[in-house]
């Protein structure tokens, strides 16, 4: 692959599809510089090369990584996905997070939590946890509190309606400023939502019909643009009416 | 050391989906948007050879594939086909599906489909005997599932009505040198036959939860795992019940289980008409590509022909007559007579020549594509129209008899030829070159035709010019020859 050799030119690269063995920096200019690599990316000698097939991001002032949608999760720390209760065993309660292997998730890891009021959960409940470990080698750790101790609601999620989605689709839910398809949704409906960056999505309100309605507006929205999504909402709420 | 999953428990359903599916059916509702009675989408493709289809019903995906096969009866059914349905759970389609021996579900789905062709007598056996009691076709129906969405059955049973719709056999008759041998023609050759199929029999599933309270039909993958029974009714579009499966599951009042048998006569209706007009379709576009043209050389062969010497018919004509008028030698009393007839005959048409040549000759056949050619020769009597006959039926040994039948006549000719022979015997160099040439020039024709078929229709300019040339040439030539002479 043709490397492009200069830092100007690797600004060409951001926002592009990149596809594995692509250069995108070039590291011989940036002697006293520190590059935080995210997910897909790889130093290779004197430049940077992809090794997952997606778009390539930029957080100033030096952050790079490449993002692409998969039907699989592959964990990362610090994510906040959906699990569902697999087997609870004396320390840990297993939970499938759509990874590899299963996350397991510490009896202890709640806020408040000690031996003695340890939660019960019946095989199947759905969760909202954060990615505390994530190791190709090991179960990734999982815990229902923030950083600092709190509960910010993690936990178990009551009710509802969950469907799995790619991570694509869960990342363009997730970003600020609001998806266009929550906010057109939200002008007329009233819902709650949990999104998983792993795909699982989890919608609760207060009748099936408006569940239903949410979900497969969600499930259709994908690959539509911020226009063509405002227009499939007002199109459903005229049938509603 | 890192937990691994079990392999049963590859595919999870949560707590707040199973309650939310419940719920949701309490009120009519759906959870992909759907009415309790409604069928997804169902879209049914062909593959390019006979008997393979693809059914789509929303999510699930099925491939059938029927093969035809002679093979000995039954001993107790001597005289009748066999029909044998085979089903193959691709463990692409679900992870609980494994690799290997058939489960459970994929038996009893062959099953059911087997019941509702077999014993409703959807498929004529009896039309696939060839040697009552030693011979009989085979049939054998291949389904795939390539992904479950949901409702295999259902899937399953249209992909196999429409492989079987669409399949054809080829042809195959008692014959040979003893009468017993089996003679399978070439489908290629013989048109192959279509299997007899009295009726379509269609499979409907209903899933109940709720204890029997609530039903539904086409149940999606994940209503499946929510559901509490299950009941298949195979019934035709006349509205006979095939066959009805429930294995297990939740008890049901009959009287739902006639209601279902309602509403799946009513459905089975709406399906035998989208699976007929896609075998339709599909054998209007069969019939499309199988239709016959004439081969492209015969038919360019034929109009080249016309075009190009049509013209020169005309313009070479009195160029070519006053040519044979100052020709002495030519010019024996005997001759005459053929000789204008002929002449008059060729201003009119090359058929008439034709038939006039045949009452000397009787050729077998009466259309010559050249008649200038043939009435060039005339002036040679009956020696050259036997040789045109023969040139005109195989260019190949042409060259090697035209020779021949200058010095020799054909045995076909009588008396006629033999006194011309006489009267030109001492003439036959000269008749011989310009029998060659007579001869040279449809070969050149011929090979230009063939050319300006196959190759591409720009060169046919050339090709016209260059016939003109040759076309002069051998009209030019032989008088210049025989001067010389």
């Amino acid at each position: 692959m043709n490397s492009m050799p200069s830092d100007s030119a690797s600004m060409s690269f951001v926002d592009r599809v990149v596809v594995p063995g692509d250069h995108v920096l070039d590291l011989t200019g940036m002697a006293n510089q520190t590059i935080k690599l995210g997910a897909g990316l790889r130093q290779d000698g004197d430049a940077i090369s992809v090794m997952k097939a997606g778009k390539l991001r930029i957080s100033k002032p030096n952050k790079y990584w490449v993002e692409s949608s998969h039907k699989r999760y592959v964990p990362c720390v610090e994510d906040t996905v959906l699990g569902i209760v697999v087997d609870s065993k004396f320390d840990n309660f297993l939970v499938d997070i759509k990874a590899p292997m299963l996350g397991l998730l510490p009896v202890l890891a709640f806020e408040g939590g000690t031996r003695r009021n340890i939660p019960k959960f019946e095989i199947g409940t759905l969760l909202y946890v954060r990615v505390v470990k994530a190791n190709n080698t090991m179960n990734p750790e999982l815990s229902c509190m923030d950083e600092t101790g709190k509960a910010a609601e993690f936990g178990p999620l009551k009710d509802g309606y969950m469907f799995e989605t790619s991570t694509g689709l869960a990342r363009m839910l997730l970003s600020s400023p609001p998806c266009p398809i929550l906010e057109a949704l939200g002008k007329s409906l009233s819902y709650e939502i949990a999104i998983g960056l792993n795909g699982r999505v989890w919608v609760n309100a207060a009748s099936p019909s408006t569940v239903i309605l949410v979900s497969n507006a969600i499930m259709n929205s994908e690959f539509l643009s911020a226009a063509q999504q405002k227009i499939m909402v007002e199109k459903l709420m005229k049938r509603l009416q | 050391m890192p937990i691994m999953e079990h392999k049963s428990m590859a595919w999870r359903m949560s707590v707040n989906e199973r309650k939310f599916i419940e719920t949701a059916l309490a009120s009519d509702l759906r959870v992909d948007g759907r009415r309790p009675f409604d069928y997804r989408r169902l879209n049914i493709k062909f593959g390019r050879e006979d008997g393979c289809s693809e059914v789509q019903l929303g999510e699930t995906h099925v491939m059938a594939y029927v093969t035809s096969e002679l093979v000995q009866p039954y001993r107790d059914r001597p005289n009748e086909g066999i029909l044998a349905i085979f089903t193959d759970f691709s463990p692409m389609a679900d992870p609980s599906f494994e690799a290997g021996r058939p489960g459970e579900s994929a038996i009893e789905l062959g099953r059911v489909i087997d019941r509702g062709l077999r014993e409703s007598r959807a498929v004529d056996m009896e039309s696939l005997c060839v040697v009552a009691g030693k011979l009989v076709w085979s049939i054998q129906v291949d389904l795939h599932i390539i992904d479950n969405g949901g409702n295999l059955v259902d899937a399953a049973n249209v992909a196999a009505l429409a492989a079987l719709l669409t399949f054809q056999r080829p042809e195959c008759t008692v014959g040979g040198d003893n009468g017993q041998d089996i003679i399978i023609h070439d489908p290629k050759v013989v048109e192959p036959l279509p299997l007899v199929i009295h009726h379509l029999p269609i499979s409907v599933t209903f899933a109940f939860y709720n204890k029997g309270d609530i039903m539904v039909i086409d149940p999606t993958h994940k209503e499946e795992s929510v559901m509490g029974g299950k009941m298949t009714a195979t019934i035709n579009s006349n509205g006979d019940v095939c066959a009805i499966q429930k294995a297990g599951g939740e008890g049901v009042m009959p009287s739902v289980v006639m209601q279902c048998i309602r509403i799946a006569s009513v459905k089975a209706a709406d399906i035998t008409s989208k699976l007929k007009n896609a075998v339709e379709v599909y054998n209007t576009e069969r019939a499309l590509r199988k239709v016959k043209r004439h081969p492209s050389k015969m038919a360019h062969q034929v109009s080249v022909a016309d075009i190009t010497l049509e013209d020169k018919q005309v313009k070479d004509l009195p160029r070519h007559q006053a040519k044979m008028a100052c020709q002495p030698y030519i010019g024996s009393s005997q001759d005459d007579e053929p000789k204008v007839d002929t002449r008059t005959s060729t201003n009119a048409d090359g058929n008439s020549s034709g038939t006039h040549a045949d009452a000397f000759v009787g050729g077998p056949s009466k259309w010559d594509p050249y008649p200038l050619r043939v009435g060039t020769s005339q002036v040679l009597g009956t020696l050259t129209v036997v040789k045109e006959e023969q040139v005109v039926s195989d260019d190949h040994r042409a060259v090697e008899c035209s020779l021949d039948h200058t010095t020799t006549s054909s045995s076909g000719t009588v008396s006629v030829s033999d006194a011309m022979q006489k009267s030109n015997t001492s003439k036959s160099l000269k008749d011989a070159v310009k029998c060659l040439l007579e001869f040279f020039l449809p070969v050149t024709m011929d090979f230009w035709m063939t050319s300006v078929a196959t190759e591409y229709w720009h060169f046919a300019v050339v090709k016209v010019i260059v016939l003109c040339a040759i076309r002069c040439l051998c009209q030019w030539l032989p008088s210049k020859l025989m001067k010389a002479l």
